[in-house]
């Protein structure tokens, strides 16, 4: 990345990890917590539209994070740093066999599929006693010396891993799975194998879902499968939309903005359906780039991407 | 000469689609250092031949030789890998990329295990090549038709093919940069090394540049040969090329 | 023998109103290849009218019948008002646009969801049976009101059958469905076709909520309990599909009622689900779809 990025990513991230080092134990840190967690869960939706597709099946593989993060940490009482790790891969391994096998599938089905893997996962997690049925698990701890300490250790690994998603984003690979998007029979032309990319791609989304469940499963201490249900999914994909799909920045924008007015708006007693369902339907209608893509629009040169430049009028012999 | 000289052959290439037959016992080759023309009236069996050899479409009968090895019913990625590139006839690029990433693409497709340098070089060269270098940055949609037919052709070229194979390159060029086109092919044929194959439209410019031509008919190959000689050919004349047609 | 008609009687039931359910969904995406997931909410409003309206009309002194009759009206029009407003301020601008469409309609089932909370209340609600007593069929029991609720099915679906395949609207409608661009080539003005399939649709998911009302208990989220169903029947019958729709809907109650005697409810969703998995892998145009 050039050095203009960097900066232009680093401040606010520094910014983050600060702020949520000086704030003390408070309802203030728990939301900034939640925002955290939501906005990895919406950069991982992201990195799946990357090539063009919709992961509605993301709460399974939060779900799966989180489940295994509890697993390992109150049955086989493992370190806290493994715990956190082995969720993100095994949440990541079962995407590696569920994208081999969905990943070909075209049209709106791939999001179906997603919606009724999300529904197996849920309904398993209520039948299946060691995971706790319907009750879920308890006693999910972080260290002890960590208390504290989590809200800044949340905020780092997200930001740690929102610059890993944004890396792959400008790689190569990244600019490969945007030409996916666009047009797939063009780079298999080329000699790429367009299922493999995508699936690989879903495996480094999962990985970061996975991880935003097991930072989840230590925040609350506690988890059930309720959690995890299709409203899960809804809300990262409001948070996406609402923040913007075009930039990176967009997940932590929308996660922010509707976690913060969400909670005003609770505390007036309004419905929180109501608030996020309005959000989802105002920014599908209205604004279509979500905010960062509209603050950036803004700031753009006037005329927007289509204007002209000195080459194209050349070219043209205007 | 034998089989294994042919880049590419197809031995009895038969597609039906349903009722349909669109082509139907089809023996081509494509030599090396040659520019072949494909040609025939709409509905011939063009694209389907195409499809057929670029491993878009499987065949219902025959097969299809690249390099001299089997590679029938592999997939489109497979048959890339093997040299064989194709373009499409409409929107072969990504319009919401820059004509660099476009570009890199191909250079991904031909050198999937290099880091960054490698194929930087490798977009410069063909930009340079196919005269985009002072496109690189805008974005590929943006640009007027022509450059975008320049672009898709680059995205070929980049991946440094033994075949290559374009769908319709030329239409809505005009004069100049349909002329700068066809020198370009003559210089991937000469410098390169590769063989071009070519379907196209433009009577005038495939008798300029092909080599070698082959006619498609109802799906069947009516004949080939040099363009002199299909000029001159009675069948083809009365099928497809009409009075208009004159030899210079 | 007897458990094995009372299990086929009580999937017909539900059946009948998946069918209904379904028929809308399937003409939602067969024509205008979009999945509005919020095609529950108008289920969901009607029902909801005819709960609160009939007590009303009932304590007012109209016979039941009528009370009936006059709520159902009632709530039929609040739907297609409702779907109305989402259409030409939604799902218009998002024809073709699968994600942009399945994201509104997510959005719009929070919304209303949240709304009907509002409006209505969160007390579950019951209505009266218009017609009392049971009918006995072949040794199986069923509830006259049930029954009712079959023949009524049978009939508006024979109905849409005959329109699509004899209306004019109708031809229009499957011609749009197979290829839309030859459609308006041909002259069909593909807007005015498209909705009027979006309120056929909207119709024919309001009149399944007035008569699930007095069969069921209702309450907001009925309607996102029937859609999972109603989805699940048309992916397996296949997604614009009428004869699949109807198949798909009466496989998905079978099972339902077979799962739900024999297992678990919960049990019988996983399977479900994994059957639907398996269909939309194996041949994701259903049965009768095509792709």
């Amino acid at each position: 990345m050039d050095n203009h990025a960097i900066l232009k990513a680093g401040a606010p991230a520094v910014l983050a990890i600060a702020l949520a080092a000086v704030l003390p134990a408070s309802y203030a840190s728990n939301l900034l917590n939640w925002i955290a967690i939501a906005a990895l869960i919406a950069a991982s939706l992201r990195m799946v539209l990357l090539f063009g597709e919709l992961n509605f099946g993301t709460a399974a593989f939060v779900s799966i994070g989180a489940y295994t993060a509890g697993l390992l940490t109150t049955r086989f009482e493992l370190p806290f740093l493994a715990a956190i790790l082995a969720a993100g891969v095994m949440a990541a391994l079962v995407s590696i066999l569920f994208g081999y096998v969905t990943l070909r599938i075209k049209g709106p089905y791939f999001k179906l599929i997603g919606f009724a893997f999300a529904e197996v996962v849920r309904l398993c997690c209520t039948q299946i006693d060691w995971l706790g049925g319907n009750s879920g698990m308890v006693g999910i701890f972080p260290p002890a010396g960590l208390d504290a300490w989590y809200g800044t250790f949340v905020m780092t690994v997200v930001v740690l891993m929102l610059v890993g998603l944004y890396a792959v984003e400008r790689s190569d690979f990244g600019k490969v799975l945007t030409a996916i998007r666009d047009n797939d029979a063009v780079v298999r032309t080329v000699g790429i194998d367009v299922h493999r990319a995508k699936v690989i791609c879903f495996a480094i989304a999962c990985f970061a879902a996975g991880i935003a469940g097991s930072l989840q499963a230590f925040a609350n201490t506690v988890i059930s499968p309720g959690d995890f249900g299709v409203l899960l999914s809804i809300m990262a994909l409001a948070y996406l939309k609402v923040g913007g799909e075009e930039s990176i920045f967009g997940p932590v924008a929308g996660a922010a903005l509707l976690i913060l007015l969400g909670s005003v708006a609770l505390s007036f007693g309004a419905g929180e359906h109501v608030f996020y369902g309005a959000a989802i339907v105002l920014s599908v209608l209205i604004m279509p780039k979500g905010i960062v893509g509209m603050v950036d629009g803004l700031l753009r040169r006037p005329g927007g991407p289509a204007a002209s430049t000195p080459a194209i009028r050349e070219a043209r012999g205007q | 000469m034998t089989d294994t000289t042919a880049l590419l052959r197809t031995e009895a290439l038969t597609r039906r689609f349903g009722g349909l037959l669109a082509v139907s016992n089809l023996d081509m080759d494509i030599r090396p250092n040659e520019i072949l023309g494909l040609i025939g009236p709409n509905g011939a069996g063009k694209s389907t031949t195409f499809n057929l050899i670029s491993g878009f479409h499987k065949p219902t009968a025959g097969r299809l030789f690249i390099g001299g090895r089997d590679v029938t019913g592999r997939s489109p990625e497979q048959i890339s890998r093997l040299g064989l590139v194709r373009t499409f006839q409409h929107g072969s690029l990504m319009r919401g990329m820059t004509v660099r990433d476009n570009l890199l693409v191909g250079a991904v497709g031909a050198l999937p295990q290099a880091r960054g340098e490698p194929r930087r070089a490798r977009v410069a060269e063909t930009a340079k090549r196919l005269r985009l270098t002072a496109y690189l940055d805008e974005r590929a949609g943006n640009l007027p038709h022509g450059l975008q037919r320049l672009v898709s052709i680059g995205i070929a070229v980049a991946t440094g093919p033994r075949v290559l194979c374009l769908d319709e390159p030329l239409t809505g060029l005009n004069q100049s940069e349909v002329a700068g086109i066809l020198d370009l092919f003559r210089s991937i044929r000469d410098e390169d090394g590769s063989s071009i194959l070519l379907v196209e439209h433009n009577m005038k410019a495939v008798m300029q540049v092909c080599d070698r031509i082959v006619v498609l008919h109802h799906g069947q190959k009516l004949a080939s040969g040099t363009p002199a000689e299909i000029g001159r050919d009675e069948a083809v004349i009365s099928a497809y090329l009409g009075k208009r047609h004159d030899s210079h | 023998m007897q458990t094995a008609l009372q299990i086929i009687a009580t999937g017909l039931q539900i059946g009948a109103i998946y069918v209904l359910f379904s028929l809308g969904l399937t003409l939602t995406f067969g024509i205008m290849r979009i999945v509005n997931f919020a095609h529950g909410q108008f289920f969901t409003l009607s029902a909801l009218v005819v709960a609160v309206v009939m007590p009303y009309l009932a304590t007012a002194g109209l016979p039941l019948p009528a009370a009936f009759a006059g709520s159902a009206a009632a709530g039929v029009a609040a739907s297609l008002l409702l779907g109305l407003v989402t259409y030409e301020w939604g799902f218009k601008r998002l024809q073709r646009d699968f994600v942009g469409s399945f994201i509104l309609s997510l959005g719009l089932i929070l919304l209303l969801e949240g709304l009907y909370l509002d409006v209505f209340g969160g007390a579950v609600r019951s209505v009266p049976p218009i017609i009392d007593g049971t009918v006995s069929v072949f040794g199986a029991s069923l509830t006259s009101q049930r029954l009712l609720l079959c023949f009524v099915a049978v009939v508006l679906t024979g109905l849409l059958y005959a329109a699509l395949a004899m209306t004019p609207v109708g031809k229009a409608l499957r011609a749009a469905s197979i290829d839309h661009e030859a459609a308006m080539l041909q002259g069909i003005p593909y807007q005015r076709i498209a909705r009027h399939g979006f309120m056929i649709a909207t119709l024919l998911a309001a009149v399944a909520g007035a008569l699930i009302a007095p069969v069921s208990v209702v309450t907001t989220t009925l309607g996102s309990d029937y859609l999972i169903k109603g989805f699940i029947a048309v992916i397996v019958g296949g997604l614009g599909s009428i004869p699949g729709a109807i198949i798909g809907s009466l496989f998905i109650a079978l099972v339902e009622s077979v799962g739900g005697y024999f297992f678990d409810p919960s049990r019988a969703s996983i399977a479900i689900f994994a059957l639907v998995m398996v269909v939309l892998l194996v041949r994701p145009q259903g049965l009768m779809g095509h792709g």
